[in-house]
């Protein structure tokens, strides 16, 4: 059999192809080689270049080792970016995720990719000195990455609204603007216990919180969201310990929830959507369906971030209406009777 | 020598109907809401006796409104999966053939997610609107039935290598669009489509829907029905089939159609439902033989009992949660198969 | 001679009376086979002109050496390829243009082996042979049953009826397999090196049950072999194919010439007449003793 020339040439570009790639992936490595070394072997006081570092341990626990100051920062969850705009340091904001869209200014950022996925390269690219990861979005994978390219990264973990709170008022300390931190967590507080004073004394509404529709899928009582629900005066209808549970449509057409909460920045589309689940005789057997009791808040609380009161603001004014009526002072508006003509989408 | 009559047949399916009504009775007892079937009964002989009314009762509502659709759609799709998947191991002369192995199911994903993607940008009424999805579903898996088929062809007519290879192929292909398109989609929607394509019959459908699925699953299935002897000479080889007078490229074609179309039905409306179609008919085969004529219906019964059963595990094992049953019939399968294996009945 | 179209090639029925030697049964005129492997290659042409006819009772012996186009010419007589030239006609059909169920109720091809997928029983399998004459959707009736009962008797296989075909020994198998292409009740029955896996005492039982259902059941029965004294011993008519020639038609003893034989085969070999009448063939094993 004659070997022609041109499976003569395949064969030398496969055996050359393995030795191009040995030479040159280390390349990026060597990049991190440097890094590192500045980052973990020198001491903590390095003569040569009088890097200073900061040992603190983040919210899940690590230890890690932050060059200070620190100006530049790498986000990788919309929450995140967020804390960093409503802290003020957005200067320091050197890259975010795709997904990074709040506030609009956000989208305007160098992109390292995914929250889930992001990429490595882009990010060294960017010479961070710190990344900010949240556990309940971003990976062990890219914490772990980022740590064998010597990258530190330091993640939040805020498991409730109050937690917000504290959680960007650590971060703000971490990045070293622990005033603006301060501020921050004391308007969040400020705005909770105005909101407590208002509708603390009323009785909570039996809401479903809806992810998803086909199948079902709800949010668990653990997850900041069914925190940020209590705090708008709701509670909801679904105790489950996983936090994004798959709900039977029976056990709620058992529980009959008063109002349908959905999260959505585009109201239109999910008001498309409610026409068209009224028309399916599954979920008419839900009287809030029937009687088209749902109401459409932010994406916000979708998101550990401090603008997460807005939403829970937002939610509360629509639960509770009669509480934020200025009502002169002989007038009393009685608690909680909402008449089922009130179509609580309008906004 | 105990050959196969129509008496014999009809016991084997009136047994295995038995069976599965017991099953849907149990399915409509069990779930979050108590319920008196005597009472509901009563309200239903009530209904039809005086035409029209609705049934008042709480319970009543969630039976008829969620539970019985579901079980409906239950046996719709474990009938469909398994006939096809019977039809399919036959064809394709592979005891590993299952009703997806040909890249029909990643179609209807496809179709599915293209459908959820381009929705909000679509002014449609909310009837149609709902549609959307099982729609788009469905003209995915017809777009890969048409695909894999000019794919599958050698010298004009169906090969069962070569139609094995391409529906790989083409299953492969459009799974790596899947995953583009995952990844690239934001937060909530990942998670429905996730469990969208797990496989779950907790999709609420309109009635129209069920009119157009029963009529799919009569037309398939008694299409594949109409070739059933020849597909027991099938599965002696296909040279000798053809020796035996077995128009080899018609119930290639018949087969191909009819058990992709069940597919491209179930998937609409379940997502990936895996393991139904290729186990219920190698444990149908045990019992009651490789005959076809006994097979396909015995399969479709047994594959109805499956997944209403599963269904009815997953809906109330993790009460208010509920597991989907694609998740159900993996657990069950994946050992059931390593069984069948061992003991070499597969 | 003038090949006459008899009337049509009814089913025989058990019991109809046996005409005499003179009927003509099948007629392979002038028939030849080429294909291309792609279109852009010229064709090869696996078989030139051949012809030779049959009458019902005969054993036909088509001979010759690996890939000499004898399998072709089966598959030509069987009707599953169309000829490039040339009819086959059964009793006056032409076989090619026959519908498949049709052909499948009058020749039957007896395979080697039976690549199962799922287990059937030995009746079962037998009963396959009765689907030409079915209906769709009809279950078997009294009489294919007894049809099939009756062809695991003539091959000596009726203990066999309820056991797993992949329990069969090789020789239990083959006659399974031929008694599923009795029960289709064919005019023709084809035999595609049947004598490969078998011994010798399996090959003459072979030989012999066919001599003996040809002569019953007045088949013609088309042997596709290379077994040379077999062939000799059994077949009414021998047909020499090599490289796609057809050489020499006629009986054994007319055929088996030893130059001829030795050009086709290759190889030093003599001819002598056995104790039966027919001729034997030897392997002349000292090369230099000529």
């Amino acid at each position: 059999m004659q070997l022609t020339k041109r499976s003569r040439l395949m064969d030398i570009a496969g055996m050359l192809l393995p030795a191009v790639l040995v030479v040159t992936v280390p390349a990026p490595r060597a990049w991190a080689q440097s890094l590192s070394s500045a980052a973990t072997g020198a001491p903590v006081q390095n003569a040569a270049t009088a890097q200073s570092f900061r040992e603190v341990v983040d919210e899940t626990g690590r230890t890690v080792r932050i060059p200070q100051p620190v100006m530049r920062i790498v986000s990788l969850a919309p929450s995140l970016t967020e804390t960093i705009y409503a802290l003020g340091l957005q200067d320091r904001l050197v890259g975010d995720t795709d997904y990074c869209d709040y506030p609009p200014e956000a989208q305007k950022k160098q992109k390292v990719g995914g929250a889930i996925n992001p990429s490595l390269e882009e990010i060294t690219h960017l010479r961070p000195d710190v990344v900010l990861v949240t556990r309940h979005l971003n990976t062990l994978d890219t914490v772990h990455s980022l740590d064998a390219l010597g990258i530190p990264s330091y993640a939040t973990d805020p498991r409730n609204v109050d937690e917000i709170g504290a959680s960007s008022k650590r971060l703000a300390d971490v990045l070293g603007a622990p005033e603006a931190g301060a501020a921050v967590a004391e308007d969040l507080q400020h705005r909770l216990d105005v909101l407590r004073q208002k509708i603390g004394a009323l009785p909570p509404r039996r809401v479903l919180f809806v992810v998803w529709t086909d199948p079902l899928i709800s949010i668990g009582k653990d997850t900041f969201i069914a925190d940020a629900l209590r705090r708008a005066g709701a509670v909801s209808i679904i105790d489950s310990k996983q936090d994004w549970p798959q709900v039977n449509l029976e056990e709620v057409a058992h529980l009959q929830p008063e109002v349908l909460v959905f999260a959505d920045s585009h109201s239109e589309t999910t008001l498309q959507h409610f026409e068209v689940l009224a028309t399916r005789p599954a979920w008419r057997t839900l009287n809030a369906v029937r009687d088209r009791n749902f109401v459409v808040i932010s994406e916000a609380v979708n998101r550990p971030a401090p603008r997460i009161v807005t939403a829970i603001e937002e939610l509360a004014r629509k639960l509770h209406p009669e509480a934020f009526v200025e009502k002169p002072a002989s007038d009393k508006v009685s608690g909680n009777t909402i008449s089922n003509a009130e179509c609580l989408c309008a906004r | 020598m105990r050959p196969l009559t129509i008496q014999r047949l009809f016991l084997q399916c009136a047994a295995l109907a038995g069976i599965l009504f017991v099953v849907v009775i149990i399915a409509l007892k069990a779930g979050a809401v108590e319920v008196s079937l005597f009472a509901l009964g009563r309200d239903l002989i009530r209904v039809i006796v005086h035409h029209g009314g609705e049934i008042k009762s709480d319970y009543g509502l969630i039976v008829m409104n969620i539970r019985l659709p579901r079980i409906l759609l239950g046996i719709f799709v474990g009938a469909s999966l398994a006939v096809a998947g019977t039809g399919f191991q036959a064809l394709l002369r592979n005891p590993l053939a299952d009703p997806y192995v040909l890249g029909v199911s990643n179609g209807a994903a496809l179709g599915a997610i293209l459908a959820l993607l381009v929705s909000p940008h679509l002014a449609l009424l909310p009837a149609v609107a709902d549609l959307l999805t099982p729609l788009g579903a469905f003209l995915g898996a017809a777009a890969t039935i048409a695909a894999v088929y000019f794919l599958g062809r050698r010298d004009g007519q169906i090969d069962s290598t070569t139609l094995l290879l391409g529906g790989v192929i083409t299953g492969s292909f459009l799974a790596a669009i899947i995953m583009f398109l995952m990844t690239s989609e934001t937060g909530s929607n990942l998670r429905g489509m996730a469990y969208w394509l797990m496989g779950n019959l907790s999709t609420s459908l309109q009635p129209s829907v069920y009119w157009i699925l029963w009529i799919g699953f009569l037309l398939g299935a008694g299409a594949i029905y109409t070739t059933a002897s020849d597909l027991n000479l099938l599965l002696s080889g296909e040279k000798e089939a053809m020796h035996l007078g077995v128009d080899l490229p018609r119930v290639r074609l018949v087969v191909y159609i009819a058990a992709s179309l069940l597919t491209g039905l179930a998937v609409s409306v379940s997502g990936s439902i895996g393991y139904v179609g290729l186990l219920v008919p190698h444990v149908m085969r045990q019992i009651f033989g490789s005959d076809h004529r006994v097979l396909l219906p015995t399969a479709a019964f047994g594959g109805a009992i499956a997944v209403v059963i599963a269904d009815t595990i997953g809906r109330t094992v993790v009460p208010p949660a509920e597991l989907p049953v694609g998740a159900m019939t993996a657990f069950a399968g994946a050992p059931l198969f390593i069984y069948l294996l061992r003991r070499r009945m597969v | 001679m003038v090949a006459r179209p008899t009337a049509m090639g009814a089913l025989r029925l058990p019991g109809e009376a046996s005409r005499a030697n003179t009927e003509l049964r099948l007629s392979v005129e002038q028939v030849s086979y080429a294909y291309s492997p792609n279109p852009t290659q010229a064709p090869l042409f696996t078989l030139e002109a051949t012809s030779f006819q049959a009458r019902a009772g005969e054993i036909v012996a088509i001979l010759g050496p690996n890939a000499s186009g004898k399998s072709t010419l089966l598959k030509l007589i069987a009707g599953t390829l169309e000829p490039l030239s040339g009819r086959v006609r059964l009793n006056g059909f032409e076989t090619h243009t026959l519908t498949a169920r049709t052909r499948a109720q009058r020749i039957a091809m007896v395979q080697q082996e039976s690549q199962l997928l799922f287990p059937a029983r030995a009746w079962e399998f037998v009963l396959q042979g009765r689907h030409p004459h079915a209906r769709a959707l009809r279950f078997e009736s009294a009489t294919d049953i007894a049809v099939a009962r009756n062809a695991l008797a003539q091959v000596g296989a009726a203990e066999l009826s309820d056991r797993w075909m992949a329990e069969l020994s090789g020789g239990e198998k083959q006659r399974v397999i031929l008694a599923r292409a009795l029960a289709q009740q064919p005019l023709l029955l084809l035999l595609d090196e049947p004598t490969l896996h078998l011994d010798i005492a399996a090959q003459v039982d072979l030989l012999h049950g066919l001599r003996h259902l040809a002569v019953e059941n007045r088949y013609t029965v088309v042997v596709v072999t290379h077994e040379l004294n077999l062939a000799g011993e059994y077949a009414d008519q021998v047909v020499l194919i090599q490289r796609g020639k057809c050489l020499r038609v006629g009986p054994p003893g007319v055929v088996y010439q030893r130059e001829l034989l030795e050009q086709i085969f290759q190889t030093p070999l003599s001819v002598e007449l056995g104790p039966s009448g027919r001729p034997r063939v030897n392997v002349v094993a000292d090369r230099e003793s000529r």
